[in-house]
């Protein structure tokens, strides 16, 4: 029977947290479509992130390691790849949906031709058949898609299935090789963000709005809430193109879609484009002094009252209650 | 240097409707270019006015998609195109690049193309680097800085901005650069530009100007159904007596929620 595969991602300390969701996933799918599971690693790390794979279970792992392969670059991982799908014919294909996989993804079904499914929340087997969801137009549209294809690649966010468990197996392993290609992109340099955020990842985001009134509000008030929730902190899109606040903290729409367990939305209106990058969150908080804000529409739970005042309050209540 | 830019004219507001037959109804509300592809047309006219050059733009889409090639025209482009025929209706992300990679060939002379990461309404963040691999050309993704463009080397580098890290990347031309935002400050088009945007005569090519074949773009995926978001379960008010109660009462709330 056909394979599944996962293709693997490295992590900080072991298999990246989405890998781990992934052969989760992979391995229902399998059971519903009767196939079995397999990995895919390519680079310099693969045969780590191999021996790491069949501890959480993975059977049997494809492993492409070269000096092509040293950087990600699109046209050698989507050629490693491909060459390794076109000789051992897995019907479907899953990565996660982090910006290197959003570039290798679409090249990759390009190349053999294959259906794609992009950013997808969910995935099942329905009456024998795959069938992904996806949301479109800001979250305002869920869409589900079926597949007429032979192979099918879909890029899955996080949160689509809990992480597999480690199992201390071991597995099979079966080495590609890199085929001959025109490198025409290289990579210089990579230096680390220095203040990377993480909004996908945080469990906890605190996000600011207008309703701070300034930039200084928003400094003094968001991160110290935040902190004090040990989660990450956000903006919205007005007050980033008011330049309080860079860019990559943007929730929304044009910004980053996040769906922690806790979202708090404080001065923050709830304009429809704000709301695509976060009505998926588990408990929305909305503070705002306007009780007919459309945030409250999507709220668990609201405070009315001005966001200067209650999130001092709301801070020292955290601190008090919760300890840090 | 001839420059393309693939731009797609998108609704403002996403509060679309799904109709009967699960088509998307974006009637009533107001059609602009897409946010991500501003940033393209802005970086196409700035690095092209440092190399030398025109630029091009073109749009796979209907008769009422001329109105964001007029835009683009307002803005500085020196030529427009409209890609449309009845047979490109609903194709789906990786169709839409193969008409757009047949496009470019028909251009032809083109040494770099830049599109927007992904489009504001289907954001499937597929056109460029797909594009890029029928074109059988470098795609660089996710753009943030260009230092430099060298059209007589052929050679691109540029930034790109990852989770954590910044890649410094070099490229042979022709290429692909899909932008994000904030990349640059997209010009306003000046009046001058718009009358002129207003007259200019935009050709269309159809399936039969491209060589595309009758029935060669069957989706490879299909429509189940589409349905609106679940709406999210009712909320309340946490009312008291002053901030610190109020504040008070909502964490008591989200603890034994088990929240927090």
């Amino acid at each position: 029977m056909a394979e599944i595969w996962v293709y693997l991602e490295e992590g900080a300390d072991d298999l990246a947290p989405i890998s781990r969701e992934l052969i989760t996933k992979a391995m229902e799918l399998a059971a519903g479509l009767g196939g079995s599971v397999a990995g895919l690693a390519l680079g310099p790390s693969a045969a780590t992130i191999t021996a790491q794979a069949f501890n959480y279970g993975v059977p049997k792992v494809y492993l492409t390691e070269a000096p092509a392969l040293e950087h990600y670059t699109n046209e050698a991982y989507v050629a490693a790849a491909a060459e390794l799908i076109k000789q051992y014919r897995p019907s479907v294909v899953l990565a996660g949906t982090s910006i290197q996989m959003r570039d290798w993804t679409p090249s990759l079904a390009a190349a053999l031709d294959a259906a794609l499914a992009a950013d997808v929340t969910h995935v099942a087997v329905e009456g024998g058949r795959l069938v992904a969801t996806r949301p479109s137009h800001g979250a305002n549209v869920i869409n589900k898609l079926g597949f007429n294809a032979p192979l099918v690649i879909i890029s899955l966010r996080r949160q689509v299935s809990p992480e597999a468990k480690p199992t201390g197996g071991t597995g099979e392993t079966i080495r590609g090789t890199m085929p001959a290609i025109k490198q025409r992109t290289r990579v210089r340099s990579v230096k680390e963000k220095t203040n990377a955020v993480n909004l996908a990842d945080a469990q906890i985001i605190v996000s600011g709005g207008r309703g701070l009134q300034s930039p200084e509000n928003y400094q003094k008030l968001v991160p110290e809430l935040a902190q004090a929730f040990g989660g990450a902190y956000g903006a919205s899109r007005a007050i980033v193109d008011a330049g309080w606040v860079p860019y990559e903290r943007q929730v929304g729409q044009t910004g980053k879609t996040v769906s922690p367990k806790l979202y708090v939305a404080c001065g923050i209106s709830g304009a429809i484009q704000h709301l695509a990058g976060m009505r998926s969150s588990g408990t929305i908080v909305a503070i705002n002094r306007d009780p007919e804000a459309p945030i409250f529409k999507v709220a668990t739970y609201g405070l009315v009252g001005d966001v200067n005042e209650l999130l001092p309050a709301l801070t020292e209540a955290v601190k008090t209650k919760v300890g840090q | 240097m001839h420059t393309l830019v693939f731009i797609k004219q998108v609704p403002q507001q996403n509060s679309v409707k799904i109709t009967p037959d699960k088509h998307i109804d974006a009637s009533g509300i107001e059609s602009i270019i897409s946010l991500f592809d501003e940033y393209a047309l802005e970086e196409a006219l700035l690095q092209t006015e440092k190399a030398g050059g025109q630029v091009t733009v073109i749009t796979i889409g209907t008769e009422a998609d001329k109105e964001a090639l007029r835009k683009a025209l307002a803005m500085g482009v020196d030529n427009a195109i409209l890609v449309s025929d009845p047979q490109f209706a609903d194709i789906g992300s990786l169709a839409a690049a193969k008409i757009g990679a047949a496009a470019a060939r028909k251009v032809g002379d083109f040494d770099i193309i830049f599109c927007g990461k992904q489009s504001t309404d289907d954001e499937t963040a597929t056109f460029g680097p797909a594009l890029a691999r029928y074109l059988d050309i470098p795609v660089l993704s996710y753009v943030f800085k260009v230092e430099s463009v060298d059209p007589n080397t052929h050679t691109v580098v540029l930034e790109r901005a990852l989770e954590s890290t910044i890649e410094t990347v070099e490229s042979t031309l022709p290429a692909v650069l899909t932008t994000v935002k904030d990349l640059n400050q997209p010009r306003y088009p000046s009046l001058l530009k718009i009358r002129k945007a207003a007259k200019a005569t935009i050709p269309t090519w159809g399936a039969a100007d491209l060589g595309i074949e009758a029935g060669s773009l069957t989706p490879k995926i299909e429509y189940l159904d589409r349905v609106p978001p679940p709406p999210r379960p009712v909320g309340s008010i946490v009312d008291g007596a002053s901030a610190q109660d109020k504040a008070a009462k909502l964490v008591d709330k989200l603890v034994d929620a088990q929240v927090i």
